[in-house]
């Protein structure tokens, strides 16, 4: 027994360590090793023990205005870790990080929250973030641990893909987010570059709704936000070359604007049946609708990405919140999805109440149960051992055709999805309805 | 900022006050005008009166606020930053009055208007309570103090009433109730809105009460003494603490009125409102000439047109840009504002 004990401890150490240089990751070996000591050592009882506690983290916006859509996404990958409880003989845990900070999402709060899961060896992977804003900060950080990270929400094409206008518009690149060059950033929504056109396509098609809108005109308005300036740029594009016209592009500071009236009689003068606002509800992108009242018809529609098609978006409308209001959301919804009733119903068991199910949540728990699968994978190409956090980038890089509740996801050399599915939703008796479903290269 | 103004360089005060400096500012004012007409001129008529009746209403707002800024600067020489969230107050307490007089949004008509009155009412007694504790507690004690130290206090309370604010109702878009008629009427072709209407008048009455009262009561006296020569007034038998808490408690007045008037007209209001409108009031109040009390109405009349205008003619993304690029060039060639600065003569 005593002699088991120590050839253990030799073997474990070069076996966890090879072709990694992190000492870190060499400290966690030993802790395994000294784990799997006690445990042979202690000589108890004979299998059935945990092997060790792998941690999966989520860093995303929980507290504050933008908990209403983070909060419910936390809980579905808490769902999917919870619901794993093992991987392989190892223990799940599941460490949540709030990057809200005065209940706005912020960048700096995800980078400490990042560094300080990095500082824990047992995490090996991160659900999110959820804003696009605080992808651009983050991905560089967790690029060179290197930890794979895994975006239910993001939908920034520029965190993913190269254009020739991503540095003049982001500043940034894939590249620039990238020092080491290798990726270890992947998501599960729809990137801009499908979210912004598959609206502008909708608007033009004939109606009535939940055909087309049938308009022309659009004004399109944006947040100056990484996010909400590259959704409206990609409806604008998408509008103009099949046919449409943007006739008022307006950008506002969401600090200072709260009075939209100017906007709106700007918008009237120039003719626009509809108004498209690239924002989320957090920087104010329906506070116009609900000054609308008087100054403008009624029956215009207002529409806009992902960001506005949640409950807060809906007080804010006030009066105005009618069913000539449509939102895109990056994931499909899993509601209509018939293998992923029975994950639904236990969610909805476990998390009562529709504030509990927010566009993001079956994406949360998806991007979960993607990091589960991959680091079960690594363990299995690591002789049944705690895997490195590079072994797992690579399995999660690998994944091909998981069965996952808002669809089938396969990453692509970028860490896109290879099919992104996004839902239109509508409000309907004061909520936000499923309308629609597009796939993209299906 | 504008103590330190009046002890600037003797050059920078020469260039100030050289025919220059006057030529060089009407030469930007006159480019913008003839810039605003020639997009004015692109857009019909009705346009031009909609974006106009928009600026003036929010300029009214502005007016009101920027009242409550001159008037403390000019009796005791503080710019008291605190005063933008005094008017966020004013939206928070009478949100959280509403309900109890059984306002709510879509049942409006004119049986409202006794509640709203007492709602009203309710809120600027509060507000100028909270008001006269602040001074009370974060600038009396300091009034022999270098300038330095109220003005951060002043700062100290921004960030308390702020912070309070925020834990009492979160960091969430707030919807006001929207009260007002919503209908329009036309005068000649021009519509306009009922709603900008009753801010305007609103606004008006407000303000000329306070004139009315800064002019012609004993209290308004004793205040105007005071803002000259805070010695003197004493020596004549003037309660010097009571006249600068009733300072405050006017001033808080007319910024929760602005308060309830805002969240009337915009519909939507944030904890951290009253910093950005505060700075905006604040400007309106330089460009007016701080210490001068028609100054500040009309300062504030005219940023709310000129960030109305912007919006409605130019590029929205530059507003912020000319508004303070206002306060910066009011402050290099014209320091006293448009219509004088009242600085206690000592």
């Amino acid at each position: 027994m005593r002699g088991g004990c120590v050839v253990l401890m030799v073997e474990g150490l070069p076996t966890n360590t090879r072709g990694n240089h992190m000492v870190r990751a060499r400290g966690l070996a030993v802790l395994i090793t000294a784990t799997f000591v006690a445990f042979a050592c202690g000589g108890s009882s004979g299998g059935g023990g945990s092997k060790g506690e792998i941690d999966i983290a989520s860093n995303l916006p929980v507290s504050g205005a933008d908990a209403s859509s983070g909060l419910p996404t936390q809980q579905g990958a808490q769902f999917a870790v919870t619901r794993a409880a093992t991987v392989r003989g190892y223990t799940l845990k599941f460490v949540p990080f709030d990057d809200a900070v005065n209940g706005v999402h912020d960048a700096q709060k995800g980078v400490q929250n990042l560094q300080a899961m990095l500082a824990n060896s047992k995490v090996l992977g991160m659900v999110g973030p959820f804003n696009s804003g605080v992808a651009k900060a983050e991905i560089p950080v967790g690029n060179q641990a290197p930890i794979a990270m895994i975006s239910p929400s993001n939908t920034n094409e520029c965190l993913t893909q190269t254009f020739d206008y991503c540095q003049a518009a982001n500043g940034y690149t894939p590249a620039s987010l990238r020092p080491t060059g290798k990726n270890n950033y992947f998501r599960v929504a729809a990137a801009d570059t499908f979210q912004g056109p598959a609206m502008a396509d909708f608007a033009l098609k004939a109606g009535p709704p939940p055909a087309g809108l049938g308009i022309t005109k659009v004004a399109v308005w944006d947040d100056e936000e990484t996010f909400g300036q590259g959704v409206a740029n990609n409806f604008a594009k998408e509008f103009t070359a099949k046919g449409g016209t943007v006739v008022d592009r307006k950008s506002y500071d969401p600090k200072a604007k709260k009075d939209f009236k100017d906007f709106l009689a700007s918008a009237k003068d120039k003719g626009a049946q509809g108004i498209y606002v690239g924002a989320t509800s957090a920087t104010g992108g329906c506070i116009a609708r609900g000054q609308m009242a008087g100054l403008f018809n009624p029956d215009i529609y207002y529409f806009g990405p992902d960001g506005i098609g949640d409950a807060q978006c809906l007080k804010d409308s006030g009066s105005m919140a009618t069913s000539n209001m449509f939102a895109t959301q990056g994931v499909a919804d899993a509601t209509q999805n018939p293998d992923a009733k029975a994950v639904v119903d236990a969610y909805s068991a476990a998390y009562p109440g529709s504030s509990n199910i927010g566009a993001y949540t079956f994406a949360g728990y998806d991007c979960a149960a993607i990091l589960i699968d991959a680091i079960g994978r690594a363990i299995d190409k690591n002789g049944g051992n705690m895997p490195t956090r590079q072994q797992v980038i690579d399995a999660v890089a690998t994944t091909s055709n998981f069965k996952g509740l808002t669809g089938v996801v396969t990453f692509d050399a970028n860490g896109d999805p290879t099919h992104p599915t996004l839902q239109l939703q509508q409000v309907k008796g004061g909520a936000w309805t499923f309308v629609a479903q597009f796939s993209q290269g299906a | 900022m504008i103590g330190a103004l009046a002890r600037t360089p003797a050059t920078l005060r020469n260039f100030a006050n050289s025919q220059f400096a006057t030529l060089a500012g009407l030469l930007v004012v006159a480019v913008a005008v003839v810039l605003t007409i020639q997009h004015v001129l692109q857009h019909d008529a009705s346009y031009f009166f909609q974006i106009l009746t928009i600026g003036i209403a929010d300029g009214s707002i502005y007016a009101l606020i920027a009242l409550g800024y001159t008037m403390v600067y000019g009796i005791i020489e503080l710019i008291n930053f605190a005063h933008g969230d005094v008017f966020t107050l004013g939206a928070f307490i009478s949100l959280a009055l509403f309900p109890m007089f059984g306002i709510t949004e879509g049942t409006g008509g004119l049986g409202y208007i006794i509640p709203l009155l007492a709602v009203g009412l309710i809120t600027m007694g509060l507000v100028a309570m909270v008001n006269v504790a602040i001074e009370r507690i974060a600038y009396r004690p300091l009034r022999h103090a270098p300038r330095l130290a109220p003005l951060i206090t002043a700062i100290g309370m921004s960030s308390i009433l702020e912070g309070a604010m925020y834990l009492w109702r979160g960091p969430f878009n707030l919807h006001y109730p929207d009260l007002l008629p919503a209908t329009r009427i036309n005068i000649s072709g021009v519509s306009i809105g009922v709603k900008d209407l009753i801010v305007l008048t609103l606004a008006i009455v407000l303000a000329v009460a306070f004139t009315l009262f800064i002019n012609l009561s004993k209290l308004g006296k004793a205040m105007r003494a005071t803002a000259q020569d805070r010695d003197a007034a004493q020596l004549m038998g003037i309660d010097i603490n009571r006249t600068i808490a009733a300072t405050f408690f006017i001033g808080a007045v007319l910024a929760a009125a602005g308060g309830i008037i805002y969240g009337l007209y915009i519909n939507n209001v944030t904890f951290d409102l009253g910093f950005i409108t505060g700075l905006i009031a604040f400007t309106a109040a330089v460009f007016g000439g701080i210490g001068n009390i028609p100054g500040a109405a009309l300062g504030g009349l005219l940023i709310g047109i000129i960030a109305a205008f912007n919006n409605g003619y130019f590029d929205s993304a530059w507003t912020e840009i000319v508004i303070f690029g206002i306060l910066i060039a009011t402050l290099v060639f014209r320091p006293t504002g448009l219509l004088g600065m009242r600085v206690p003569e000592k």
